[in-house]
């Protein structure tokens, strides 16, 4: 992921989808709920598939899954008071 | 939506599981990898096509500016709270459940770094808790938003650009995509260098 061409992979289809959007936006409505929904669902079926075949994450789910559901439960409900008490601050 | 994402999940999950340990019908790589990455690029041009179309939704990115940029810093800081308090909780190394804690979901880089800077057994928990933090993201996003607006961009953290970008957005609108998109570019740029100044510590 840090891997600078993966990021430009990522940030190319972004800003090019926001500027043809922006030249596009007097024209007539694009509906674009459907074909998203169906992008998604392959999206999310290839991260199940990456879970899934990887033997070394399942097998590590037994032995530390306790230990890890508590991290990130807390850490998540923490990451969440933070940023919900950051907005405050700055007004967000 | 919610029952097409966990539905997309569970099956992909046990096809991958099925291709990995018994079919061997395709290298994995091809769908965890190449597959995963066409969709991700298709959705992230249509994200921000619907973006650049919805006048409403670049006018609220316009009225938070700049100040979305403060977020990731938020979701580290808690974060970190997050991992000392879970450590303490569970009565393990602090400084270790605070590395895995600020990995934010990024479960590939967690796994090999904190197994190498703090040991075999912190570098399985890491892989797990961020794996889960990741899971629970999705999974839980329809509840989060009920509570704020912004929780699921503090709880998705370094996943926010990619694996929970897309329900996040169906769930609190176009306009959240700058915002979820540079939190999660920010905290993945971020987190092996909070990690390894945590491992300074020990």
């Amino acid at each position: 992921m840090l891997n600078p061409i993966t990021l430009l992979n990522l940030i190319i289809p972004l800003v090019a989808g926001i500027l043809l959007g922006y030249l596009l936006r007097n024209r007539k409505r694009i509906k674009l709920d459907k074909a998203s929904l169906a992008v998604i669902v392959i999206l999310i079926f290839s991260l199940g598939f990456g879970i899934g075949s990887n033997n070394e994450l399942l097998n590590a789910m037994p032995k530390v899954g306790f230990n890890a559901l508590i991290i990130s439960v807390i850490t998540i409900l923490f990451s969440i008071a933070f940023v919900m008490a950051g907005r405050r601050m700055v007004r967000a | 939506m919610m029952k097409y994402v966990i539905a997309a999940l569970t099956l992909g999950v046990a096809a991958g599981y099925l291709n990995n340990n018994f079919l061997n019908a395709i290298p994995n790589a091809v769908v965890s990898d190449q597959l995963f990455n066409l969709s991700l690029i298709a959705l992230l041009f249509v994200f921000g096509l619907s973006f650049g179309l919805d006048k409403e939704a670049m006018d609220k990115m316009k009225k938070t500016g700049p100040k979305i940029l403060a977020f990731p810093l938020f979701v580290v800081l808690g974060s970190l709270l997050g991992g000392l308090i879970g450590g303490l909780i569970l009565s393990i190394d602090v400084t270790g459940a605070m590395a895995v804690s600020a990995s934010c979901g990024w479960y590939t880089l967690s796994g090999p770094l904190i197994g190498q800077l703090f040991g075999t057994q912190f570098g399985t928990l890491g892989f797990a808790a961020n794996f889960l933090r990741e899971l629970l993201t999705i999974t839980t996003i329809p509840l989060m938003v009920k509570v704020d607006k912004y929780a699921p961009v503090a709880s998705g953290g370094a996943t926010t650009m990619d694996t929970t970008l897309p329900v996040i957005m169906r769930y609190c609108g176009s306009d959240m995509l700058i915002t979820a998109f540079s939190n999660g570019l920010i905290l993945t740029l971020i987190a092996p260098f909070t990690i390894i100044t945590i491992a300074s510590f020990i």
